[in-house]
């Protein structure tokens, strides 16, 4: 009998290659440290002691063509905790103050690869152009998903891949695009790609005509960046508040495709095909929770006197869409909003994007068949022997996905919960200046990656005031939420380990 | 005519029956005894043997014969030997019967090279429904591939416009024709001074989309039926709950075997589906199957279809219609205070033989009883009427509805010609059914 019956060193050679070729992404930062002249030697060596890692690991270790069903889930939850290492390393090199203790530098990290947008630093402006663009960058390679990203481009990986991808890709079922999952990998991210572009384009005209006088291509590229993977990172210090109208309204689009099923829109934009998309129901759902929850803020915005008029609108509609799409940007300091307006925010970091989006969070899906499951329990309580499926756009989803979700859903309430707690619980014990709502959106906004949440860690805020006990809480959280827990809870199992 | 049968069944030995005079028959059926029990009543050839086996089809001498009708109980067996008598003779003209709505669709869209196919679920359905009185549309029909459809309604409604007034004058819908008026037993001839009345019975023949119209302009919205109950999902159950959902009825199914009780609640989302026997009392209260308007047995037992039924009237429902398996059952059903029993074997071998008493009546649409018919005729050259105004065509109680030239149907007007090569969908009376075909 074996000890441990899964393959943890095949898995580490995988996890090896990824990181391996991972570390290429720091060329990026090299180019903007090399154009603006700010120091290079960061990203050098983060590259070198990254790319050294992988390939050390590898070597000590031998993989396998495929990775099994058991395997994926430990290659996932390991990558991710080293692709935050690797994220981490030019901010600890770099030597900034803000930054440079190595748990701030992982917090950081972690909250780009996970695109959730919680930052520690406390004034952007102040960091090199170069690190900030790395910043942004992990945000965007983490949105589509760095094992997808590896699937589309790596030679290895051809079997198995699969597994990989659904624990990956956000929502309860995974909708192929055509029949070789390595296919479907590049073709999200070909769209992703596309979309960031378009964004670009977009906001440099706005720069370039003049429409928008304090967006620059610069600006441009660092907010679509973050935008399309729904991460919320900012380079300016107050977000988008300091850009024009126009392009605030671009950006709101732009997260409200994000957090939209990439799938569906490949079909809809590529295969000319926007029937599936619209007809779509969580779709439709997802549209109508935006619409609400946006008139909702908008008549308390107006009424109490906050805004009025376009700007009502838009900072509403921002903002409703940041939240709920779990992208975190910020288009006005929402901190001081009325009471009601900052408790429909917190409440739509609780809805997420759509399956398979760059969104985090519950997911709309989700809900929308737990309303139905619900629905059907009540059915069955007054005739006990009605047969009725859940369907989802008319095809009766399996009983096996509906158990699964109910037990994400309750596992993702006990691990809020859990984390609340212990951010309440800590922030007592240090003596910090927490609310109870703040603690409770700081839990929210971390596990569901979406980014600010009230008082210091509001959206012009920071989080570094708090512990680092409650930092290392909140990059368990943030780990957990762009993982959708069940593959590392179940790394936490007996029966994952034994035979 | 040379007709060939395949299945001495229950279908086959009614078509036999009614066609063994006029006709020389050869059956083929797998089972001997079957064989010698038909043989020895009516004078027809038997073949032993696998009517979905090439060798045994062409030994028996199918070339040359004009007709093969496929009615075993078993679809592939049926559609298999057609495919090998087009094969053998293209000239053989072919009846499939399936127990399956899906091929029946498949022909509709001409994907199976089939001259008809007759559906024994679809038409229990029909009859179903039709028993049931849905105030909608009696009956329609679609023909040349949707384009054409003919509906009956019971006229409710005193729609302006057309009710009370001479047809002539009246506002009809466009692209669509009256073509009958059934007055208690009278039968009105839609001449222009003719008036449609409340409580008359109309056939219409239009467009889809003049069919809605009329639907909507002469019954009322309300409907007198509207929770239906149906005992036993299998293929007659699930049919007949699709017909009467396109209704829009609500329709609750009762099945006892979970398995298909799970595969009918998926093919059906709009019907409720429950997992019961159907004669648990404590069932039939805690769900009221009592305040159903009707309930339909459509279980594969006749004598539980009838003690289920029974207790279903015990129970309060109004109106009860039992699927009979056996031709016997039918009379013990009907005495024994069941409203009405529908045998679907029987229903098809009438279809069949309709059709097999015209070839060239590409579909046929049974109206009032065999009263009237729908035909789907191809004018031939040679034909008196061609090239003749449709206002100066003979008024004989026979009317042309529609045309169907190339691939587009036509509603003609007064001026319009009638050429050789349309094909015209005509209403007419039964007893005039030959005389029509001889005429064009």
């Amino acid at each position: 009998m074996r000890f441990v019956s899964v393959d943890v060193l095949g898995s580490f050679n995988l996890v090896g290659a990824v990181i391996k070729y991972l570390s290429l992404s720091l060329l990026v930062p090299i180019a903007f440290a090399v154009a603006y002249s700010e120091p290079v030697w960061p990203f050098v060596v983060a590259g070198a002691i990254g790319g050294a890692f992988g390939w050390g690991l590898e070597r000590l270790t031998t993989g396998k063509e495929s990775v099994g069903v058991r395997e994926a889930f430990l290659v996932v939850s390991l990558t991710w905790l080293a692709a935050a290492g690797l994220g981490a390393l030019p901010y600890v090199l770099s030597g900034e103050d803000q930054i440079s203790s190595p748990l701030d530098a992982y917090f950081e990290a972690m909250s780009g690869f996970t695109t959730t947008g919680a930052t520690v630093l406390t004034d952007v402006e102040a960091m090199p152009d170069s690190l900030l663009i790395w910043r942004q960058l992990t945000q965007w390679l983490g949105g589509m998903g760095i094992i997808v990203l590896a699937l589309a481009v790596l030679p290895r990986l051809r079997v198995g891949g699969r597994q990989l991808l659904e624990h990956e890709l956000p929502g309860p079922e995974f909708e192929q695009l055509t029949a070789r999952i390595r296919d479907t990998a590049r073709r999200l991210w070909a769209l992703y790609v596309a979309l960031t572009f378009a964004m670009v384009a977009i906001l440099s005209v706005f720069a370039w005509t003049g429409i928008d006088d304090r967006m620059s291509p610069f600006e441009a590229l660092a907010h679509a960046l973050t935008t399309l993977p729904t991460g919320g990172f900012s380079t300016e210090a107050r977000g988008v508040e300091s850009f024009g109208a126009a392009s605030q309204w671009v950006i709101t689009a732009f997260m409200v495709m994000a957090g939209a099923n990439f799938a569906l829109l490949y079909r809809a934009f590529v295969r000319a095909q926007p029937r599936p998309l619209i007809r779509d129901e969580e779709f439709r759902l997802y549209i109508t929770l935006l619409a609400v929850t946006t008139a909702l803020v908008i008549g308390e915005l107006w009424t109490e006197g906050v805004a009025k008029g376009e700007e009502a609108v838009r900072a509403a509609a921002f903002q409703v869409t940041s939240m709920m799409t779990t992208t975190g940007a910020a288009s006005t300091d929402f901190n001081t909003w009325p009471l009601f307006a900052a408790i429909v925010l917190v409440a739509v970091m609780f809805f997420g994007g759509s399956a398979g989006s760059t969104a985090g969070s519950v997911k709309v899906v989700r809900h929308l068949l737990i309303g139905r499951i619900l629905r059907r329990e009540l059915d069955q309580t007054v005739h006990p022997e009605i047969v009725s499926r859940v369907r989802l756009n008319g095809v009766p989803v399996d009983e096996r996905t509906l158990r699964a979700i109910l037990g994400f859903v309750l596992l993702y309430i006990g691990v809020f919960a859990v984390g609340a707690f212990a951010l309440v619980a800590d922030g007592a014990r240090v003596d910090l200046d927490l609310r109870l709502l703040d603690a409770v959106a700081a839990a929210a906004t971390t596990l569901g990656n979406v980014g600010p949440a009230f008082g210091f860690a509001g959206p012009m805020g920071s989080f570094d005031p708090f512990s680092n006990v409650s930092k290392l809480v909140m990059i368990v959280l943030m780990w957990l939420g762009r993982l959708e827990i069940i593959p590392v809870a179940v790394l936490l199992s007996r029966h994952y380990w034994r035979a | 005519m040379r007709i060939f049968i395949i299945g001495a069944g229950q279908v086959g030995s009614t078509i036999v029956e009614a066609l063994h005079d006029e006709h020389e028959l050869t059956v083929v059926d797998e089972d001997g005894s079957r064989l010698e029990a038909i043989g020895s009543r009516f004078d027809i050839g038997t073949v032993e043997g696998n009517g979905a086996s090439r060798r045994v089809l062409e030994n028996a001498g199918l070339a040359g014969s004009e007709l093969l009708i496929a009615c075993t109980s078993r679809d592939e067996v049926n559609i298999i030997a057609s495919i090998f008598c087009r094969a053998l003779t293209p000239a053989t003209r072919t009846i499939v019967r399936t127990g399956n709505e899906e091929y029946l669709d498949v022909w509709k869209q001409r994907q199976l090279d089939v001259d008809w196919v007759v559906s024994s679920e679809r038409e229990a359905a029909l009859a179903v429904s039709q028993t049931i009185g849905v105030p909608t549309a009696r009956l329609t029909d679609l023909f040349a591939d949707g384009q054409v459809q003919i509906i009956e309604l019971d006229v409710q409604e005193p729609a302006p416009g057309i009710v009370g007034r001479a047809l002539r004058d009246a506002e009809l819908p466009a692209d669509s024709k009256v073509a009958s008026i059934i007055r208690g037993d009278e039968i009105a001839m839609p001449r222009g001074e003719e008036t449609i009345r409340p409580g008359d019975r109309i056939v219409v023949i239009g467009s889809p989309k003049a069919a809605r119209e009329w639907t909507r302009l002469v019954t009322p919205a309300r409907r007198d039926v509207d929770d239906v109950v149906i005992y036993g999902a299998g293929q007659i159950g699930v049919a007949t709950a699709r017909a009467l959902l396109q209704q829009g009825i609500r329709v609750r199914l009762i099945e006892a075997n979970p398995v298909r009780a799970a595969a009918v609640a998926d093919l059906l989302p709009k019907a409720r589906v429950f997992k019961a026997t159907g004669t648990d009392p404590e069932f039939l209260e805690r769900e009221r199957i009592g305040q159903a308007d009707a309930a339909v047995f459509a279980m594969r037992d006749d004598a539980k279809n009838y003690y289920a039924a029974t207790l279903a009237k015990l129970h309060g429902v109004q109106s009860t219609i039992a699927i009979v398996h056996d031709q016997v059952s039918v009379d013990v059903f009907e005495r024994a205070g069941i409203d009405v029993a529908i045998n679907p074997r029987l229903l098809t071998a009438e279809e069949i033989v309709r059709f097999a008493r015209d070839p060239r009546t590409r579909q046929v649409t049974m109206l009032e009883q065999d009263r009237f018919e729908i035909l789907d005729i191809t004018v031939r050259a040679e034909s008196p009427l061609v090239g003749k105004r449709f206002r100066d065509l003979p008024m004989t109680g026979s009317l042309i509805g529609a045309v169907v030239r190339g691939e587009q149907a036509l509603f003609p007007h007064g001026d319009d010609v009638l050429q050789a090569g349309d094909r015209a969908i005509l209403f007419t009376p039964s007893s005039r059914v030959q005389e029509v075909e001889r005429t064009l």
